[in-house]
């Protein structure tokens, strides 16, 4: 299921989740809990992400207590542009009733 | 829990494994992935994590593109040892069973040890192509001399044909050699079949550096090499496809026909790395046009010739034992490369006999031809005029872009 920009329900649940607040950056494990997805499913969007210059990733400077530094993510000023076109897209009355539920819970609060 | 301890190992077996398959610009999100597991709950959760990280990861890897090269490779790798597999009655058939697995694990792990310690490949399909070139030569050798090697230690089951084989193993007579009719009087030692490895490892180790990034090696300097190598291959493939020896190359140009061509052979021998490594400085530019430092333009040129030589002997070889493999098993070659004249069984015998013993040049032209590239390109490319640097050229070289 892809909308018409080419983005699955899941990407865009992920961009919902990025889109929330678009300066901060957001680590796997968090974004992972925010949008349900599994590891394998949360990295591939993430690198198609990244590789389509829609997302940047970096690394934490200094690792936390316990714990290796960690890898974050957040939207590119691109990505944010198509991610905004896409989630009002998504939302849009015009699309199928499927695609809207499987992204609605993802889309809710996203100023389109 | 400590079946759950040994899930996780077993998963960050596989991660390590999966990483492998990764191209350079994919390590981070391995790294990041398993990174990550700790922040998840241990216990079924953190092991479901890493699951998936790994098969992200894997999926990653095996990109279509990827998967069908892996599959290309896995093909003619097996097409390649199971032509080679000798059978166990060859004299230390153990050997070469060694040797043919040996070479298609080197085959297939080198390029994944070039990636991590050179990065990779150039970009542009010479680089590519160059690698699946000399990927498919190394794997023609393989038959080619396990075939020969296995025939030239087979003695005759005709008590007529033992003369001409005991002369061939280098004795003065019938007497000295008495192997069993039939069967094998031996094989490849071991530390033959070492050096052949060692020799395996360094034709591949050298190409695939000299076609990685790290390397800087120009997509023209590859493209002149590659042209010099494959026309010098084939001027010394068509002087002696059956061997080098002259009562072995006979059937195919014989008498003044081949001179020519003999001649053309050396003129390249020597002269094809120097002119390769002129036309490589002359020709090396960095990305966009930009002008290299003296040294960088004499390297190129170096690389040229050392590669337009290395690529010669590895073509030569391969066709050439194939050639020779291949007459072996069926007679009607060495018939035709006979313009159809009659031979007699004997004589039929002496050519075999020859053309397998002879085999062994190929083996120092594997190692020589490279060593006399590497000298003739450096004169080449010391005595190039370059002219006076221009500003420009005193800069650094600028980073091949990704």
């Amino acid at each position: 299921m892809t909308s018409a920009l080419g983005f699955s329900a899941q990407t865009l649940s992920v961009l919902a989740v990025l889109c929330d607040q678009p300066s901060q950056w957001q680590y796997g494990y968090a974004l992972a809990k925010q949008t349900a997805l599994k590891s394998g499913t949360l990295y591939a969007i993430l690198i198609r992400l990244a590789d389509r210059g829609m997302a940047e990733a970096c690394w934490q400077d200094e690792p936390g207590s316990g714990r290796p530094r960690r890898h974050l993510y957040r939207l590119t000023a691109a990505g944010l542009a198509s991610a905004s076109v896409a989630l009002g897209s998504a939302a849009r009355p015009t699309t199928t009733k499927a695609r809207t539920a499987a992204v609605r819970g993802a889309v809710v609060g996203v100023a389109p | 829990m400590n079946k759950l301890n040994k899930l996780n190992q077993v998963a960050a077996a596989a991660r390590r494994a999966a990483a492998w398959l990764l191209p350079a610009g994919r390590w981070d999100w391995a790294v990041a992935i398993w990174a990550e597991a700790h922040e998840v709950p241990p216990g079924l959760t953190r092991l479901a994590w890493r699951a998936g990280g790994v098969w992200a990861i894997a999926r990653e890897g095996l990109m279509p593109r990827r998967l069908g090269r892996v599959a290309l490779f896995a093909a003619a790798a097996g097409a390649a040892a199971w032509a080679a597999w000798p059978q166990p009655a060859v004299g230390h058939a153990g050997v070469s069973q060694f040797h043919v697995i040996a070479t298609v694990l080197l085959l297939a792990t080198l390029p994944l040890l070039a990636r991590r310690f050179f990065g990779a490949p150039s970009p542009g399909r010479a680089g590519r192509s160059l690698r699946v070139l000399c990927c498919a030569a190394i794997l023609a050798l393989l038959p080619g001399l396990t075939i020969v090697e296995a025939f030239a230690n087979l003695t005759p089951a005709q008590p007529a044909y033992k003369y001409t084989y005991c002369i061939a193993q280098g004795w003065s007579n019938a007497q000295g050699c008495n192997g069993a009719p039939g069967q094998s009087t031996g094989g490849p030692p071991w530390q033959g079949e070492i050096a052949l490895l060692l020799m395996t490892i360094a034709y591949a180790g050298v190409i695939l550096f000299l076609t990685s990034r790290r390397s800087q090696v120009t997509r023209s300097t590859l493209a002149i090499a590659t042209t010099t190598g494959l026309l010098f291959g084939v001027v010394m493939y068509a002087v002696a496809p059956l061997g080098i020896g002259r009562g072995a190359s006979d059937p195919w140009l014989p008498g003044s026909t081949a001179d020519p061509l003999v001649a053309l052979a050396w003129i390249l021998l020597v002269g094809g790395p120097a002119a390769a490594a002129v036309l490589a400085v002359r020709r090396a530019r960095g990305p966009g046009g930009a002008a290299l430092p003296r040294n960088v333009r004499i390297g190129q040129g170096i690389a040229a010739g050392v590669l337009a030589n290395g690529i010669a002997a590895l073509f030569t070889s391969a066709l050439g034992t194939g050639t020779v493999a291949l007459m072996l098993r069926s007679t009607w070659l060495l018939h035709w490369l006979n313009h159809g004249h009659y031979l007699t069984a004997i004589a039929a015998y002496r050519y075999q006999t020859n053309a397998s013993s002879d085999a062994v040049v190929y083996l120092f032209m594997l190692i020589w031809f490279p060593v006399i590239g590497l000298i003739m390109s450096a004169l080449g490319a010391a005595c190039t005029p370059l002219g006076r640097p221009a500003p420009e050229e005193l800069a650094p070289v600028p980073a091949t872009p990704g």
